[in-house]
């Protein structure tokens, strides 16, 4: 049994535009001390999708009209509050893109940590705090002693990164969701910190879901990954599948639309036209065929279903694989790109 | 005719912090810390740097938008923080912004007609201003008839575009990009950039791109500088400074980008610069970045390290132990402070 199982999870909001429907159909498995990389753009559903493991959304205007999230064989959509509250934090914890918005400003960094451990494990204050100091060191928060003491805005953007992270393995979860975690930070900033989740992952073998757009962050990290995109999920596999060989054409223009720092600069970028999709107004057929290079009439007729590509290699689209292929030969000739 | 466009000559700009009850000064961020820097006509300059090393504070100096504590901003030769109102005017045709956010940056009670006639109206161009803004809309890829519509109806890519159009309607000789694609999707990126590309060529602009994304400044520029703490680090052409960069900071800021490749990413070794930017109030003594750096010894904490050109052309960088071919960032070989002048 895996970990973590996503079946046909639909998560839709009521609004006075219509029904959203942010996650329409998401299936994905999540083993012990593996990581799993969420790529798309925003309003692809992959913080919806985050969310409604935790169950987090807002109920209403969101509702599950679909789907189960089995959490050790447990179905987190028709579990209890109380039963839900057992789990947030302790068996699977969350951090978020802004540090500064999850934290209290008006408690110290420690007695938020504190009040995670006080909820799940029958400690005294005394000890609590002795795990928030080790949690701290954890995450290399130099003088943990002191800092522990310390309020949210006396920490810099890193460190209050480092310190949700340490609230968050606090409970020593068996799932980490890491949405966009570094998004806010710069750079040699979310290097620490992407190295930091690695070594804690070692450490402690958590299951991670990183979150994010950035095609960079997944090919460092991921075992395996998901790539949304209006909400559901076009594409999954090993991150080697995904990235080598990429089936769902949206999956595939986005790859070569990026610029990359080891090609030189010389090259003309190839962008994907037009824009994603309204959530509220879907295209008909496939969400990808208004922008998709290969696309054909049935495309615009017939909603692809994630299916079994290759071994292990899922694609919504379609086109047979044999179809895919040549559609790429022929993108790239019409646009003149060598291989 | 000066073979720059654009130079600037140890700008600086020191924020007073005021603090109590009279506003005393008591203290400066020193947002930009004596910048030299030269941009050739046509060329595209890119400037990246993290969060608050003050490339956009040098944008606003350049531009005038802000006026700095010290030093010189030369357009077309001349002094132009010696101009006063009617001589700034003029200028300012001449140099335009493109913005971040495309949401902040476009009046939400303005149709995108009026928004991008804007500047042609306040620089008194009044014949056929509707024809001109129509002409401006196809330019960038949308369509004359978006004339009488608003931001709200477009998404971000189509709102950088209105930007684009407003900041191309003067024909300006230089744009200044601040960040232009960050808030951008990934998808729209790329349409943005060949946008940006397409108009340089058809209209000769000459950019200053702003960019915390190093792949996108890559792609994009012809010559990089970096900066950190309000100072330049390191200036090159592109190939040079991603391909052979001397400041340990540059090195270990390229390492620091993940690339969309797990294989080369498995095999890559990283540089994690330790701690986080120092604060520019009060920035470390000497090299500001010995605090961070790999490679800074004791002569790093006292003394401020000047640009000093490398081998290739036009390669500048301000450390006393760059890292030269071959070498890693942690090696240490000579112990004698670097200066071009003395190693000639």
């Amino acid at each position: 049994m895996a970990l973590l199982e996503v079946r046909d999870l639909k998560t839709h909001f009521r609004t006075p535009d219509g029904i959203v429907k942010a996650v329409d159909g998401v299936s994905f498995t999540l083993e012990a001390g593996e990581t799993l990389g969420i790529v798309g753009e925003s309003g692809s559903g992959k913080s919806v999708t985050a969310l409604s493991i935790m169950r987090l959304n807002p109920q209403p205007p969101c509702y599950y009209p679909q789907g189960e999230i089995l959490f050790e064989g447990r179905n987190l959509l028709e579990a209890g509050e109380r039963e839900l509250r057992d789990i947030r934090g302790n068996d699977i914890a969350m951090i978020f893109q802004d540090p500064m918005t999850s934290l209290n400003p008006v408690f110290t960094v420690g007695d938020q940590i504190m009040e995670a451990v006080r909820i799940h494990q029958k400690v005294s204050k005394k000890e609590a705090k002795d795990i928030a100091i080790q949690a701290l060191r954890d995450v290399g928060i130099p003088n943990p002693e002191r800092r522990v003491d310390e309020y949210p805005h006396q920490y810099s953007g890193g460190m209050r990164q480092r310190a949700m992270i340490a609230m968050a393995l606090a409970c020593n979860p068996k799932i980490l969701i890491a949405d966009e975690p570094t998004t806010a930070l710069d750079v040699t900033i979310q290097a620490q910190i992407l190295e930091l989740m690695v070594e804690l992952q070692e450490k402690y073998g958590t299951a991670i879901i990183m979150i994010t757009h950035d095609l960079g962050v997944v090919a460092q990290l991921a075992d395996k990954i998901m790539v949304m995109y209006g909400g559901r999920a076009v594409e999954t596999g090993t991150t080697d599948d995904v990235f080598y060989d990429p089936l769902m054409p949206y999956t595939w223009s986005l790859l070569r639309s990026i610029p990359r720092l080891d090609k030189a600069g010389e090259v003309r970028l190839l962008p994907i036209r037009g824009q994603p999709p309204s959530l509220i107004f879907l295209p008909p057929g496939c969400n990808f065929n208004p922008r998709c290079p290969f696309a054909k009439d049935k495309c615009r007729e017939v909603d692809p279903p994630l299916e079994e590509k290759r071994p292990g290699h899922r694609a919504a689209c379609i086109l047979s694989l044999q179809e895919i292929e040549e559609s790429k030969h022929r993108v790239d000739e019409e646009l003149g790109v060598e291989q | 005719m000066s073979e720059y466009l654009l130079e600037t000559r140890n700008l600086k700009m020191h924020f007073p912090i005021r603090a109590g009850v009279f506003k005393r000064t008591v203290g400066h961020v020193k947002a930009v810390d004596g910048v030299d820097l030269q941009v050739r006509r046509g060329e595209t300059l890119g400037l990246v740097g993290e969060s608050g090393c003050g490339k956009s504070t040098l944008a606003r100096l350049i531009l005038r938008l802000l006026e700095p504590t010290e030093g010189e901003v030369i357009f077309e030769g001349e002094n132009i923080l010696k101009y006063n109102r009617r001589q700034m005017m003029k200028v300012r045709r001449n140099m335009q912004i493109i913005f971040q956010d495309p949401y902040a940056s476009l009046n939400p009670r303005m149709t995108v007609g009026n928004i991008i006639a804007e500047p042609l109206r306040t620089h008194r161009v009044t014949d056929d201003v509707k024809k001109r803004v129509q002409e401006l809309l196809e330019m960038v890829g949308l369509s004359p008839e978006h004339y009488n519509r608003y931001p709200h109806e477009f998404s971000g890519g189509q709102r950088q575009r209105i930007g684009v159009a407003r900041a191309i309607a003067l024909r300006p000789k230089l744009i200044i990009c601040d960040e232009p694609v960050s808030a951008l999707d990934v998808s729209i990126q790329a349409q943005i950039v060949n946008l940006l590309e397409d108009l340089q060529d058809e209209l000769g602009l000459t950019y200053i791109f702003i960019a915390h994304d190093l792949s996108v400044v890559k792609h994009i520029s012809d010559r990089v500088a970096v900066m950190y703490l309000g100072k330049i680090a390191e200036i090159a052409d592109r190939n040079t400074l991603y391909g052979r960069p001397r400041h340990p900071y540059t090195n270990s800021l390229l390492s620091a980008i993940p690339i969309p490749d797990p294989k080369l990413e498995r095999e890559r070794r990283r540089i994690v610069l330790e701690g986080d930017v120092p604060s520019p109030a009060n920035p470390p003594s000497g090299c500001n970045f010995h605090t961070r750096c790999p490679r800074a010894r004791e002569y790093c904490r006292e003394h401020v390290p000047p640009l000093e050109p490398q081998e290739a052309k036009d390669h500048r960088a301000a450390c006393f132990f760059p890292v030269t071919e071959g070498q890693k960032v942690e090696d240490r070989t000579s112990e004698v402070p670097y200066r071009a002048t003395t190693a000639e």
